[in-house]
């Protein structure tokens, strides 16, 4: 396991840092054409998403009670978050 | 399994502790460095970023600001202390306090969208308000000196712990890693330098983790059979002692600290505004595994039978007792150590960068509204030093900063239900919102010092909440909020070619 997991950590952290320099390129081409930046704020109903994280917190430290195996877990979604926010680079969309 | 599987390492030494630290900084401070250059010219760029904080930056910023020192070795010594109920009401509340940043945040970038800061918005709505106004900046600035404070002990805890250095040299030295890259690039630097060190706290702390387990004999079934030996609750999140022991307690003063902190405000108005409610949602899921991971180690301290002596006396040192005492090779518990350091650093960092906006906003343009461009950069430059310097000494002085902890708490829990009912009532009037702050403080904290934490915490918010409600209902005024869209740019970017 801690060889998937040291695999897997890898490929999250090369999403992340992908994200990240492409992030980074985005603020400084969007800096330099200084283009005004729109001040809408979408409506966009998070109850339902935010409801479903909170509940899946809870639901992953419970199960740890009912099985070792699930102690991976953590450190699994760990990984998640370094591919998410690796995602959320590539996700967003510049002022260009 | 018992403890006899811990062993002190030898090569863990002060130098290999500096070289963590310093290391860490230097990095951070040539990433500060560049950022200065492309993206920050005058005190607008420096304190909110010219509002072009993007999706990505946004989401790993407010996750670095929100991982302190607590989430990384405090969701160890919860589970350590509690078992699994520890890590579910020290993990739930705390996402839950990102993610509950979203109407509060919407509402204010829709129609303040040219804000600073949430003292700025308090005395807009209140008709400028010279008390309001006082009451949620000192409140600010309480709370940014104890975010440094707890994470900069959080630092001398650990490389103490760990490599067996003075923490007073610790402190003096992690907070000069710190404030040498924070004075560079303000915001941005924040930002990035924070989003980085979010990928310090996710995937090395899971590979150490991992690493952990494989170390010990008989691995995740070896510690989940001790554990269970150790007492049934262990493994159950629904005891009812942690929920009124700590837990309850916890929930409120989270949802507070994301609230009623100028630090998740500064992000509000820097991130565009298109991405402000999908970041603060992306930034709380995605915490989530952060302590949940870091958690796992309490188990291990449960299951090999430790007890806070043996690990120095403060139950926070579990995780990194854990960690360079199991057998571990060095290049893991170094990464150990850069994870708690990035954490440490990131809020600190963070910290600092809204204190500089307080000030810049709350103080220097109130007060001496004429002050030239240059002048005000040169003074919001030097104000991200300040904070850091504060609680610098109160930490090397040795003083019991308890008391800074319940002022601060004492300040935020009052003004959350006023600051919320403020944002999204148009009823809240100045009346209530300074009543229900000064009621909830002078009522609410003497049934806290005699009635205990949980009474005490719910009678805070119980009063701040109903005097607002209160004095609204018998009060005739109704703000419109969309009046709050008037108020201009208060540090809008000079002209080209204004010195800097």
């Amino acid at each position: 396991m801690y060889s998937l997991i040291l695999i897997l950590g890898l490929c999250a952290g090369a999403l992340f840092l992908a994200g990240f320099a492409k992030g980074l390129r985005n603020a400084i081409l969007e800096y330099r054409q200084g283009k005004p930046e729109p001040t809408d704020v979408p409506d966009y109903n998070y109850a339902g998403m935010a409801a479903i994280s909170v509940i899946a917190s809870a639901v992953v430290i419970a199960l740890v009670g009912f099985g070792p195996g699930w102690i991976y877990a953590g450190p699994l979604l760990a990984l998640c978050t370094a591919a998410g926010i690796g995602t959320a680079f590539f996700v967003e969309r510049p002022s260009l | 399994m018992d403890k006899s599987i811990f062993a002190a390492m030898p090569t863990l030494t002060p130098t290999l502790g500096f070289a963590s630290m310093i290391g860490l900084g230097l990095f951070s401070l040539v990433l500060s460095y560049g950022v200065k250059t492309l993206l920050v010219r005058n005190t607008h760029d420096f304190i909110i970023a010219d509002r072009r904080v993007g999706f990505g930056f946004g989401v790993g910023s407010v996750i670095a600001v929100w991982t302190w020192a607590m989430a990384v070795m405090m969701s160890s010594a919860m589970t350590y202390k509690w078992g699994l109920s520890g890590l579910f009401w020290f993990v739930v509340p705390n996402g839950f306090a990102v993610i509950a940043m979203i109407p509060f945040a919407r509402v204010l970038r829709k129609n303040m969208p040219e804000g600073y800061t949430i003292s700025e918005f308090i005395q807009y709505r209140f008709n400028k308000s010279k008390v309001a106004t006082a009451i949620v900046t000192l409140t600010m600035i309480f709370g940014i000196i104890l975010e440094i404070l707890i994470n900069l002990k959080g630092t001398s805890v650990v490389v103490s712990t760990v490599f067996g250095i003075d923490w007073k040299t610790a402190t003096v030295v992690g907070i000069i890693c710190v404030m040498a890259y924070s004075y560079f690039g303000g915001l941005w630097t924040s930002v990035m330098t924070g989003t980085l060190n979010t990928l310090m706290v996710t995937v090395p702390a899971a590979i150490v983790v991992a690493a952990v387990y494989d170390k010990i004999p008989g691995g995740t079934q070896a510690v989940y059979d001790a554990v269970g030996r150790a007492g049934a609750q262990n493994l159950s999140v629904l005891r009812p002692d942690a929920a009124a022991g700590f837990g309850i307690t916890l929930a409120f003063g989270l949802l507070a600290a994301t609230v009623s902190d100028q630090t998740f405000w500064q992000k509000v108005w820097a991130i565009k505004s298109r991405d402000v409610g999908r970041t603060f949602l992306w930034a709380g899921a995605l915490f989530y595994p952060i302590p949940i991971c870091l958690g796992m180690l309490g188990l291990v301290g449960i299951a090999t039978g430790l007890t806070p002596s043996d690990i120095g006396g403060d139950i926070a040192a579990v995780g990194p007792y854990i960690v360079s005492h199991v057998g571990l090779p060095l290049t893991l518990v170094i990464l150990y150590v850069l994870v708690i350091l990035a954490a440490c650093y990131s809020t600190i960092d963070g910290a600092s960068s809204a204190l500089s906006s307080i000030v810049a906003v709350d103080i220097v343009k109130r007060y001496f509204p004429s002050t030239a461009e240059g002048r005000l950069f040169a003074i919001t430059k030097l104000s991200v030093l300040l904070g850091g310097i504060i609680a610098t000494v109160i930490v090397l002085s040795g003083i019991d900063f308890t008391t800074l902890v319940l002022t601060t708490y004492a300040l935020k829990t009052s003004i959350l239900l006023p600051l919320v009912l403020a944002i999204l009532w148009p009823k809240t009037n100045t009346v209530g919102f300074v009543g229900g702050v000064i009621a909830a403080i002078g009522i609410g904290m003497p049934i806290y010092e005699t009635a205990g934490e949980l009474p005490g915490t719910l009678s805070i918010v119980a009063i701040g909440g109903l005097t607002v409600v209160i004095c609204g209902l018998i009060g005739s005024e109704r703000f419109d909020v969309t009046k709050l869209r008037r108020v201009s740019d208060e540090i809008a970017s000079p002209s080209v070619g204004a010195a800097e």
